[in-house]
């Protein structure tokens, strides 16, 4: 067994203890923060690195947000050689290491005894950074100047733990709301400040000598971990593609990803190789460096043991390998990465995931839903109930997407998609309607809309909403629809996520996969949202599961019968269904 | 002259009764699951034969029961409820099902959990109401008609109404429930805007599921109790303990079962109120207290300021997020899976881990005999010397010491350490895992551990209580004499209590801001209603304080600011309430927003009734004792290794005043272990104090 500097108790104390410091970043972030997509999607991470940029500690963080914080504290330390307490930072820049514009990053470097031991990092996506379109999504930008945020490379924001105006200023001149950002902005800052406070007074218990030998020693058993979870997986290399579907004229056949895998269990690492992919688009779509490594991570980390700490010590067994110039590599400036935390984002997560489960068998997942379609829109417009006029702009999630199938495992329901995995939170009807005029007519689940499978995936909803005044606009960035989410091991596919428009009276006419809506009253925006791929055969599935799954609505009597080979008694779906045993069995074969 | 008081949990019916003296006695016995009296009259059968009168004199002559349990709760939990159907907003039939989102861990592969009212029996209505009260779409009343024959077939026992805002407009919902009522006349039926006026439809909904489900066995359990009760003579008034941590008349509980959730733990910050009332300089109004409650499986935790018990929206049943949320206003208790069960593990990468897998009672721990293999948290503590293997449980189950020993010591040769460090290594890890959770929810809060009050009962929190509060620097450390029973005598000293809240929404923005009369009014004269139907010979005053809940525009949780007395309330502007709101922001997430104007959620009342004889001190009947001899005991300490202990018992250290550690005490409900260097001390109210300074004097 391994030995440690620091003793092996004191070790376990202060890893909870990181983690509690980060829970209680995270907690004030939700609570004071201002748009909705911070206090109730929760759309925001909290992490802690080390004075030299190592990723130390994450809680449950989002894996898109705080695999790569190290580069954020790299930019910041080069920036800035002359740092010291009581600085902020403001970060955004997606070629200095940040995901997207859209994910404003506070970092504030915690000094003890005069030392830079930590910085704390407050990440959350805003509702509005100043884009040339009021979304934080622009998937068709030509460059960085189209897509037109402000971007900030480690901007210092505070000194003397006080607002350095001019940046604040900037900022409420230049982004749509500006209450609503400084709102955000004033919780990501006591988020990291509640962080810094929490870091001092573990280091004045231990003493700084204990905590540094602890950081090693932490990264140490955190790849030892890592390592044996890695090293009992068979050797072997994988290669596959996932296709993003067409985006305009941009790719008109849609975006093909490779993803290569290479297993080395006697050196406990695993390696990913994303360099044979096409070079970046002339459009929003490309992975941000930090994307591109913390997505493909994601699908690994999606298919080993959870309970393995997610940190810098761990991660020196996931090598990946990229190339600059690439969709899915280091950007060439000026190319404009504003979808970057999403859709080819997530594609390399299903991508490496469904990899992993052709491959390797019994371990690995099929693809989860993907994509932000109208039931995560952003939504903009001008709010004249009771007589007032005021902008608004905010993202919606009232969708729900499935979560994949797995081995032992049906998929998550309320999964969200496929880099969030299924952390994010809902918004309330009312709370929505009361805050924006719009109304919501329904949000049900969409029968049918899981892969079967003997774990299958998980449905999606059907969701529609629109203004109630004025007329409203709604911007999205759909995938899933050419290409949905793909079963594997004999699981099958998703449905495919559907956009459309209801006209006055309710007829239904197409939307773009990819775009806008701009709705009148009366009109409504509409989603069918997928599932996630199934994984296994359906007929391995057994029957009760599919009689639950049938009056839940998940699976259609017609789906139960051709896909999983379930016949019942009857076909009322109430108390009384029954499963046909003997047909069922001849069914399927048995 | 007596008061009685119970509290049911899983195991255990603890019963407290205190005399027209003061005189305090406890005891336990085993709780009967189907009718709740036999236990309770079991605990009175030996408190009657301490004080030395009939059981049947000793009903009759009680004025009041205050009667807590974890029975709702542990039905929900184990979903053992009436079989419930859910009307709904057509459009939205899988509320229960899609909760609001979220996961405790993106990585961790889990079951997703079904809704707590299943698809096929959630009946969508036709109707539509709009935030602003008016109809959109109105009320198909056929659909209800369909709705209830589907009900009837299904052989549904229960039905919860919960359609979107019928906050801002409850006719709808009222006229779908005069329908089922002639339809289905034999039906309870729950109207979320009745059962839980609040925005947010899926909690709302949760409350009106659980509330329905929970109605036809909780109406009969507490009619059997009433009835057992009269048919022993007892004509007092029976108060229910409620999630909030107050009593309700049986009658209004029966009518709101789901503020029965919790009704056992939530008693017990109320007991801790009383005791820093009595012990604490400055009593629970200039103390920050933190209530500790630590069982064999969890380890409860709640918080007190300025005299008043922190409340919560945020009850989950089955994990936050992830299970069902009760969605009503109730103590804020943290439960959190560290207690004397907790099981201790290696894992691959050679760290020890302890918890939150418990042995629970069965297998139990490795000592218990029962077929447990994993050493647990009661392992190591008999390992190290501070529990005995005879008087556990009143002696009635004896620890089994030497299987113990060999469990830890497997566990301590793959770590290379001894048994001993071993022991007390999970020692220190759960008392990690306790204090962790301690942080986070201080911190939140802005308080300071070093300068709460600690309270910590809970029949297993002895054997830890030194090292929390060591490791938090609490200033003042109170083990109550009433820890192994801590919730009942809660019970016995809790007011009555209740909340009226009413949705509005407002903005201090605007110019001519005042509160809103009607909205005001209302929540007035509800509290005073209540207050109305308790019996006067049983209180000894009263009051209604006054709050609202507020936020900055466009944030999405409130912050609940006091405004105090009517006479207050009315005489309050927009400044006081900004300026308060932005006190409070500060306070809780270290930042305000200086000019920013605040809007306004809803108003609350809180109706208070104090009980007659509440103010008096407490004085504590022990249980003969068997001997009180003091002895030692080996007994081991990170510190210094192997050492005597001093065993002292309950008697003896009232004569002592004080003992300094090593020691032990034995309670007839639960043990003490002094460290060495903390100093125990008896207060006259009967409860200890730790002292945890380097020499046992400070602090």
């Amino acid at each position: 067994m391994r030995t440690y500097k620091t003793d092996v108790i004191d070790m376990s104390v202060i890893a909870n203890r990181l983690d509690g410091i980060v829970r209680e970043m995270e907690n004030t972030l939700l609570r004071a923060g201002r748009s909705a997509v911070l206090n109730m999607a929760r759309d925001f991470s909290c992490s802690i690195i080390t004075g030299d940029n190592r990723l130390l500690a994450t809680a449950e963080g989002l894996p898109v947000h705080v695999i790569g914080g190290e580069r954020l504290g790299e930019a910041m330390t080069r920036r800035h050689p002359d740092l010291r307490e009581g600085d902020a930072f403001l970060h955004n820049d997606p070629y200095a290491g940040n995901t997207h514009a859209a994910d404003h990053t506070l970092m504030v470097p915690v000094f003890v005894d005069g030392v830079h031991m930590f910085t704390t990092l407050a990440k959350a996506h805003q509702a509005d950074i100043g884009n040339s379109a009021p979304t934080t999504y622009m998937p068709f930008a030509k460059d960085v100047y189209e897509e037109g945020a402000l971007v900030f490379t480690a901007i210092k924001v505070q000194r003397d733990f006080t607002d350095i105006d001019d940046i604040i200023t900037m900022c409420r001149s230049r982004i749509r709301v500006p209450n609503q950002w400084y709102g955000d902005y004033l919780a990501m800052v006591g988020a990291a400040r509640i962080g810094e406070r929490g870091l001092k007074a573990l280091c004045a218990k231990y003493g700084l000598e204990v905590i540094k030998d602890y950081i090693e020693d932490w990264f140490d058993y955190s790849e030892v971990l890592m390592k044996d979870t890695i090293s009992r997986m068979e050797p072997g290399v994988a290669s596959g593609f996932g296709v993003h579907d067409p985006v305009g004229d941009l790719a008109p056949d849609g975006l093909t990803i490779n993803v290569s895998i290479e297993v080395k269990p006697d050196e406990g690492r695993i390696v990913i190789d994303l360099r044979d992919n096409i070079d970046c688009i002339d459009g929003g779509m490309n992975e941000s460096e930090t994307c591109s490594i913390n997505n493909s991570m994601t699908g690994v980390l999606n298919c080993l043991d959870a309970s393995v700490p997610r940190n810098a010590g761990s991660f020196r067994c996931i090598e990946v390998m990229i190339r600059d110039n690439c969709i899915v590599g280091r950007p060439q400036f000026p190319h404009s990465t504003s979808v970057a935390t999403t859709n080819v984002g997530e594609r390399l997560v299903m991508t490496t995931q469904r990899i992993i489960a052709e491959r390797w068998p019994g371990q690995g997942m099929a693809e989860g839903s993907n994509g932000l379609g109208p039931g995560f829109a952003v939504i903009s417009g001008q709010d004249t109930r009771g007589g007032n006029n005021a902008t608004f702009v905010n993202q919606l999630f009232i969708g729900s997407q499935g979560g994949p199938g797995g081995p032992g495992y049906d998929g998550w329901v309320t999964f969200g998609n496929s880099v969030t995995n299924g952390l994010m939170l809902r918004d309330s009807v009312e709370v929505d309607e009361q805050k924006y005029p719009i109304l919501i007519r329904q949000m049900r689940v969409r029968t049918d809309s899981g892969g079967v499978g003997q774990w299958r995936g998980a449905p999606g909803i059907v969701c529609e909403y629109g203004p109630v005044v004025d007329q409203m606009t709604a911007h999205y960035v759909t995938d899933g629809n050419v290409n949905p989410p793909r079963g594997v091991a004999g699981g099958g596919d998703a449905a495919p996520s559907e956009p459309y428009v209801l006209r006055e009276g309710g007829a239904e006419v197409s939307a773009p996969l990819i775009g806008s809506v701009t709705l009148a009253r009366g009109e409504m925006v509409g989603h069918r949202l997928s599932g996630g791929g199934g994984y296994g055969n359906p007929h391995d599935r057994p029957a009760e599961s599919v009689r639950t799954d049938v009056l839940a609505g998940f699976v259609s009597l017609a789906s139960a019968r051709n896909d999983y080979g379930v016949v019942f008694t009857s076909d009322r779906i109430d108390a009384s269904l029954e499963v046909d045993v003997a047909a069922t069995a001849a069914l399927r074969g048995e | 002259m007596y008061r009685i008081s119970v509290d049911t949990g899983g195991t255990f019916t603890d019963v407290v009764v205190k005399d027209a003296n003061s005189q305090i006695y406890m005891s336990k016995a085993l709780t009967t699951r189907d009718r709740a009296y036999l236990a309770i009259e079991q605990g009175l059968i030996d408190i009657a034969a301490t004080i030395g009168v009939e059981v049947t004199d000793l009903i009759r002559q009680s004025v009041q029961i205050n009667y807590g349990t974890t029975r709702s709760t542990n039905m929900v939990v184990t979903a053992r409820t009436a079989k419930t159907a859910l009307l709904v907003t057509n459009g939205f039939p899988d509320i229960l099902l899609l909760r609001e989102g979220g996961k405790p861990d993106p990585f961790r592969r889990m079951h997703f959990r079904p809704p707590l009212v299943p698809r096929h029996l959630t009946f969508e209505i036709d109707e539509r109401m709009l935030a602003d009260g008016s109809v959109h779409i109105p009320l198909n009343e056929d659909s209800v008609r369909a709705a209830a024959r589907a009900c009837a077939s299904a052989g549904v026992e229960a039905v919860g109404i919960s359609l979107l805002w019928s906050i801002a407009n409850p006719a709808h919902e009222r006229r779908v429930a005069e329908i089922l009522s002639d339809q289905l006349p034999d039906i309870p039926v729950t109207l979320s805007h009745e059962v839980n006026p609040s925005i947010r439809e899926y909690r709302r909904a949760s409350s009106t599921a659980i509330d329905a489900s929970l109605k036809p066995a909780m109406q009969k359990f507490f009619g059997d109790l009433q009835s057992d009760l009269d048919e022993a003579g007892f004509t007092g008034s029976l108060l229910i303990s409620t999630s909030y941590g107050g009593g309700w008349s049986a009658d209004r509980i029966a009518a709101k079962p789901v503020y029965s959730i919790g009704s056992g733990p939530s008693l017990a910050p109320v007991a801790a109120v009383r005791e820093v009332d009595s012990d604490v300089p400055g009593g629970a109004a200039g103390n920050t207290v933190l209530v500790t409650d630590m069982g064999g499986t969890t380890f409860d935790l709640s918080v007190i300021q300025a005299g008043r018990i922190e409340r919560t929206n945020e009850t989950w049943l089955g994990g936050k997020w992830i299970g069902d949320i009760t969605g009503t206003r109730s103590v804020d208790i943290e439960s959190i899976g560290a207690g004397g069960g907790s099981i201790i593990r290696i894992d691959s990468g050679g760290l020890m881990q302890v918890g939150p897998q418990s042995a629970g009672s069965e297998p139990g721990p490795v000592c218990y005999g029962r077929g447990g293999t994993e050493p647990t948290i009661t392992d190591a503590a008999l390992v190290l010397g501070y529990l005995d293997s005879s008087n556990f449980l009143g002696g009635r189950l004896e620890l089994k010491k030497a299987d113990a020993e060999a469990a830890i010591a497997e566990l301590a040769t793959r770590l290379g350490m001894t048994t001993e460090a071993a022991a007390i290594a999970a020692m220190r890890i759960s008392v990690d895992n306790i204090v962790t959770a301690i942080r986070e929810k201080t911190v939140s809060k802005g308080i300071d551990t070093r300068e709460i009050v600690l309270v910590a009962g809970g029949g297993a929190s002895g054997i830890n209580v030194g090292m929390v509060a060591a490791e938090l620097g609490a200033r003042t450390v109170i083990l109550p004499k009433s820890a192994g029973a801590m919730s009942a005598y809660g019970a016995a000293h809790s007011d009555v209590l209740s909340e009226f809240d009413i949705v509005t929404f407002q903005t201090t923005g605007s110019p001519d801001f005042q509160l809103i009369n009607d909205a005001f009014a209302q929540v007035h004269r509800q509290g005073q209603e209540f207050l109305d139907s308790i019996d006067p010979a049983t209180i000894s005053s009263t009051g209604i304080e006054f709050y609202l809940h507020a936020r900055y525009p466009m944030q999405a949780w409130e912050l609940t600011v006091s405004l105090g007395s009517y006479d207050d309330a009315r005489a309050i502007t927009a400044t006081d309430i900004e300026n308060r709101f932005h006190e409070e922001h500060q306070r809780v997430f270290g930042v305000f927003e200086e000019g920013e104007h605040v809007e306004i959620l809803g108003y609350g009342a809180r109706a208070t009734a104090r009980l007659a004889g509440n103010d008096e001190r407490n004085i504590f009947i022990d249980q003969p004792a068997e001997s009180d001899a003091e002895g030692v005991r080996p007994t081991y300490f990170r510190e210094t290794g192997w050492v005597d202990a001093r065993l002292v018992s309950a008697q003896r250290m009232r004569e002592l005043g004080e003992v300094t550690g090593p020691a032990i005490v034995r309670e007839d409900t639960t043990t003490l272990v002094v460290y060495p260097g903390h100093r125990l001390e008896i207060l006259d109210s009967g409860n200890y104090q730790l002292h945890i300074g380097a020499d046992g004097s400070s602090h």
